[in-house]
């Protein structure tokens, strides 16, 4: 596992939320994207993963719906609704904030 | 954030409904997730088999998984609750015979209540039927100063009514009705109804259309009014099956009329005399009675009056509107008749009630046992509910290994609070259900006794009583679901997986006893009730009245239109008399001026030497035939009875009744006494002769009433009422027929003869002391079967507990007989403690019972004892059985069971 980190608590949502602003997904690609993007660093815990796209849902950010999958495969595909992408935006910016303040303590403590 | 809660309720909706569905899903959902990741294995080389079994370790555990999935879409409220209901459904269907005792006795206490809200809510509450704004419409009283007493009357004259019509300006209209019974249809089948006299406006108070035609209209209730009638929708249905009668004749009284329309279903106005069979234009029955004088008649009061205040007036404002009215309208009277006198400040006083009488200042006897019947019933709820709760806390404890495998297993003790409580909830809805079901179809003659006018309503349809019943319900589910729900909460995990079943609790048992003491003790209070009320009811049946009612038959005559002078009535009542008297199984028979608790003659008296004899009481005037007193049954206290020898020209005689030589002439002997009708200075002295015991003919206990007798033969001016009272040998009900027809061969055109016992009159005096007897002891007699079979039940499943502990004691030597009197001592402890508890309770309270008993005092010891030794049997008969079980335990088999 060198190499992997385990997501920070609530970061799960807006990676998934980020994912699917580009186009809609099935579980395991979103995972697999996930994967891909942050070059194997994250890992999305397969245990959370569906737990967090039907509280997603839940909360009408992501909607679901059955497809085929590129290789023919039936798949449950989730998409950003509109609540989705306010959701996202505002969150983003939270975390550009946080992410920036961390930086700034981390800096002035080095 | 709106589009948020409803993307939820949405999801939590679909995930309700669809659970079957969202499960699939989720299981699909995953298996594709898992065929995914395979694939890419599978792509990056490795052989499929492996590339699964790969793929499901990295997945980690599934089941898992879905329980978080599941977590994180939530669990909705109704899923949890719909849960526990078909949980609590198991439950209960598993325990048969529990759950339908509990039923049973949840029906019976919410039944009892619900009947008895219905009746107070119909007598107080309830405004009549189709009445439109019934807070603005009032019944008008005017209170009165006589020698006596004020006293409220809503009784007007004719006359009195069209003076408040005319000038009342606080109301926007003012209507009149009565109810008197009519001779309806011809011949043979002649019945007697109620029915409802109304001014034309009268309707206009109703949101109520004809069902069929039209109603009356004011230019046919005027002069002597139209001879039209409208009918009421059931008289229609029974009489002439539901078909068109508009414009057919139907005989009604005297006259035959015209049927010009039919009432709406239900519709019973204002009436408190009964379902009126039809309604008739109330001038049309005052002309009948009275000539074409009828509007400037004010000596005879009759009509009820019911008024619509104006929008924006104030009561107070009414009030002193309609006292001016009723004086002024009193002058109007003294300006045709001297005799009135005119009103003194303070003798009139113009009073507006609601349009409920029992609210009113007359109300009867009725809504009075009524309310007690509803506390009563209360109480008996109260008992149910202790029973109840003291089973479930039984079932609880032999449930406690399951509870306490259910809490080692991780449910939190909310969780199962939460299902024990649906448990009782749904415990009582069912109660509560057959509770209506009772209301319904079990209380109807009850109701009738209670309200005479009583139209049927469905109490499930009806909003109030489904109100009621669901309050109930929650009080029932509360009272009996909490204690047992509270009491698993502390179960304690590990000494109950401990103690299996077995082991019994001191704290259980110490909750269990004192809502068993509860229970009798109530029961004590209901049976001490019931026992003054029958006693009481006995009282008032031995009552002596100051006559044999028992042996008497009525006779009333209907002339229907027949006009008669003084001097052919009084030939037609000697030809009455005569025929009368020839009747075989007829003894005695007399003319009755006033007839028992039917109606009286009071007239203004004089005696020499004695001033305002008005304020010495109400002295009642019977005008007798020689035989007057040996039909009656009237006992001579002193002096003579007047006979066949006090004839015109003799000296003029009077007998009167003990209270009344007390009253006139206190401390000397009224025997040869002058009493004289006060109408003229010149009235001639009619000589005391006699004294007969005091006579009741109005009330059973106001002392304040008196009887004097006159021989009619003396009388020879009086028109003679046509009625008499004719005493019979055997049971006077063989005899109505016999005399009725005798009678009606000396009758002239339609008038007709109306004969009955004398007891219909005087019964219906004795309700309110048999309704109390009747319903305490009902009531009375179902909290002692409640409290018995909670005795049962709770000493039966002590004993069950402590069947190891008895086994123990048989193993060890201890006779039976010690086992038996053990169970049965136990039993009576409780009890006894229930008695005193309960018995003291009710030695306190009694006294605001007294004035619902007649002549009984209220805390009479023999009905106390009595009670006393009943809980005493029953509770030991209640113990019975299971202390015979404990006595028969075999050591053997329940030490081996163990």
């Amino acid at each position: 596992m060198t190499g992997r980190i385990d997501l920070p608590q609530g970061t799960l949502d807006l990676l998934i939320l980020k994912t699917l602003s580009l186009t809609a997904m099935h579980g395991w690609a979103i995972s697999e994207r996930i994967r891909q993007i942050s070059k194997e660093v994250v890992m999305v815990p397969q245990g959370s993963l569906y737990p967090a796209l039907h509280r997603l849902e839940r909360r009408g950010w992501i909607s679901a719906e059955w497809g085929a999958s590129d290789n023919n495969r039936k798949a449950k595909f989730y998409k950003l609704t509109a609540a989705g992408r306010k959701q996202l935006a505002e969150d983003s910016k939270l975390w550009e904030r946080l992410t920036a303040a961390v930086g700034l303590v981390m800096d002035a403590r080095a | 954030m709106i589009a948020r809660v409803w993307s939820e309720f949405v999801y939590r909706v679909r995930s309700m409904f669809r659970r079957a569905d969202v499960e699939r899903e989720l299981d699909a959902e995953l298996r594709s997730h898992i065929e995914h990741e395979t694939a890419r294995l599978v792509r990056d080389g490795v052989s499929p088999t492996d590339a699964e079994r790969q793929a499901r370790a990295s997945f980690g555990g599934i089941e898992r998984i879905k329980e978080d999935t599941r977590d994180a879409r939530g669990v909705s409220f109704v899923e949890q609750t719909l849960a526990d209901v078909r949980y609590a459904l198991r439950a209960l269907r598993a325990h048969k015979a529990f759950t339908i005792g509990v039923v049973i006795t949840l029906a019976l206490g919410i039944g009892a209540n619900a009947t008895m809200f219905g009746i107070v809510d119909r007598l107080l509450f309830r405004a009549p039927s189709a009445l439109r704004d019934p807070e603005t419409v009032h019944r008008l009283y005017r209170y009165e100063r006589d020698a006596l007493e004020v006293s409220a009357n809503r009784s007007f004259s004719y006359p009195t009514y069209l003076d408040l019509k005319r000038s009342l300006t606080s109301f926007t209209d003012v209507a009149a009705f009565y109810t008197p019974r009519y001779s309806v249809g011809d011949g043979e089948s002649v019945v007697e109804l109620p029915v409802t006299v109304a001014s034309a406006n009268y309707f206009n108070y109703f949101d109520a259309r004809p069902f069929r035609g039209r109603f009356f209209t004011a230019a046919e209730d005027s002069a002597e009014g139209a001879q039209v009638v409208v009918l009421g929708y059931d008289f229609w249905q029974s009489q002439f099956g539901g078909r068109d009668v508009i414009g057919e004749q139907i005989r009604v009284g005297a006259p035959l009329r015209t049927i010009i329309g039919v009432a709406p279903r239900g519709f019973v106005g204002v009436s408190d005399q009964g379902v009126p069979a039809m309604w008739l234009p109330i001038s049309n029955f005052a002309f009948a009675s009275r000539g074409a004088a009828y509007t400037t008649y004010y000596e005879w009061s009759w009509l009820e009056v019911i008024a619509r205040r104006r929008l924006g007036v104030t009561r107070q404002a009414a009030e002193t509107e309609l006292t001016g009215a009723f004086i002024r309208s009193w002058r109007n009277a003294y300006a045709i008749n001297k005799e009135w006198g005119t009103p003194e400040a303070g003798d009139l006083r113009g009073a507006i009630g609601p349009i409920q009488l029992e609210r009113g200042p007359q109300a009867g006897e009725n809504s009075r046992v009524a309310k007690w019947t509803a506390g009563v019933a209360l109480i008996v709820l109260l008992i149910a509910c202790a029973n109840v709760a003291n089973l479930l806390l039984a079932r609880a404890l032999g449930r406690r290994r399951e509870i306490a495998v259910r809490l080692a297993l991780g449910a939190s003790r909310g969780r199962l609070a939460r299902q024990l409580l649906t448990e009782s909830v749904l415990l009582s809805v069912l109660g509560a259900i057959g509770g209506l079901a009772i209301a319904q179809w079990g209380a109807t003659s009850i109701r009738r006794w209670f309200i005479p006018s009583e139209v049927t309503v469905n109490v499930f349809t009806d909003m109030r009583m489904v109100a009621f019943a669901a309050a109930a319900t929650i009080l029932v589910a509360l009272l009996t679901g909490l204690v047992p729900a509270v009491r698993s909460g502390r179960t304690d995990v590990s000494r109950s997986l401990k103690d299996g079943a077995r082991g019994s609790s001191l704290q259980h048992s110490r909750t269990r006893s004192s809502l068993l003491i509860l229970q009798v003790a109530l029961s004590v209070v209901l049976l001490i009730g019931a026992g003054l009320f029958v006693r009481s009811l006995s009282n008032a049946n031995d009552y002596r009245l100051g006559y044999d009612a028992d042996q008497v038959l009525f006779a009333t005559t209907r002339l229907r239109g027949s006009r008669l002078t003084t001097a052919e009535r009084a030939s037609l009542f000697d030809r009455l008399e005569n025929a009368a008297r020839a009747v075989p199984g007829v003894t005695h028979v007399t003319h009755a001026q006033s007839v028992p608790f039917s109606g009286n003659d009071m007239r203004p008296l004089a005696s020499p030497g004695v001033d305002s004899i008005s304020a010495r009481g109400r002295f009642i005037l019977q005008i007798g035939s020689p035989d007057y007193f040996a039909t009656m049954g009237t006992r001579i206290v002193r002096g003579r009875a007047f006979g066949a020898g006090d004839r015109l020209g003799s000296e003029r005689v009077v007998v009167v009744s003990e209270g009344m030589a007390n009253a006139i002439w206190p401390g000397s002997d009224p025997l040869g006494k002058c009493l004289r009708f006060a109408w003229s200075d010149t009235a001639p002295c009619m000589t005391v002769v006699g004294v007969a015991e005091e006579m009741h003919l109005r009330s059973f206990d106001d002392s304040r009433e008196h009887a004097y007798y006159v021989p009619r033969l003396q009388m020879p001016d009086e028109p003679p009422q046509l009625q008499l009272l004719a005493r019979v040998n055997g049971a006077p009900e063989r005899s109505i027929e016999a005399l009725r027809r005798r009678l009606q061969r000396e009758l002239p055109g339609s008038a007709y003869i109306y004969v009955r016992p004398l007891m219909q009159l005087v019964e219906p005096n004795l309700r309110s002391w048999r309704l109390g007897a009747t319903m305490f002891t009902a009531f009375g007699a179902l909290a002692l079967v409640l409290a018995a079979i909670g005795l049962h039940s709770v000493i039966a499943y002590d004993m069950a507990q402590r069947k190891r502990d008895l086994s123990l004691r048989v193993a060890l030597g201890a006779p039976t007989s010690r086992l038996f009197g053990m169970v049965v001592g136990r039993g009576a402890r409780l009890v006894t403690v229930g008695l005193v508890l309960g018995g003291s309770v009710a030695m306190w309270a009694a006294p605001w019972l007294k004035e619902q008993l007649f002549q009984q005092d209220p805390r009479d010891l023999a009905v106390f004892g009595v009670v006393g030794l009943t809980l005493l049997i029953a509770g030991v008969a209640a113990t019975l059985m299971p202390a015979f079980r404990a006595a028969r335990v075999d050591p053997n088999q329940v030490l081996r069971d163990e």
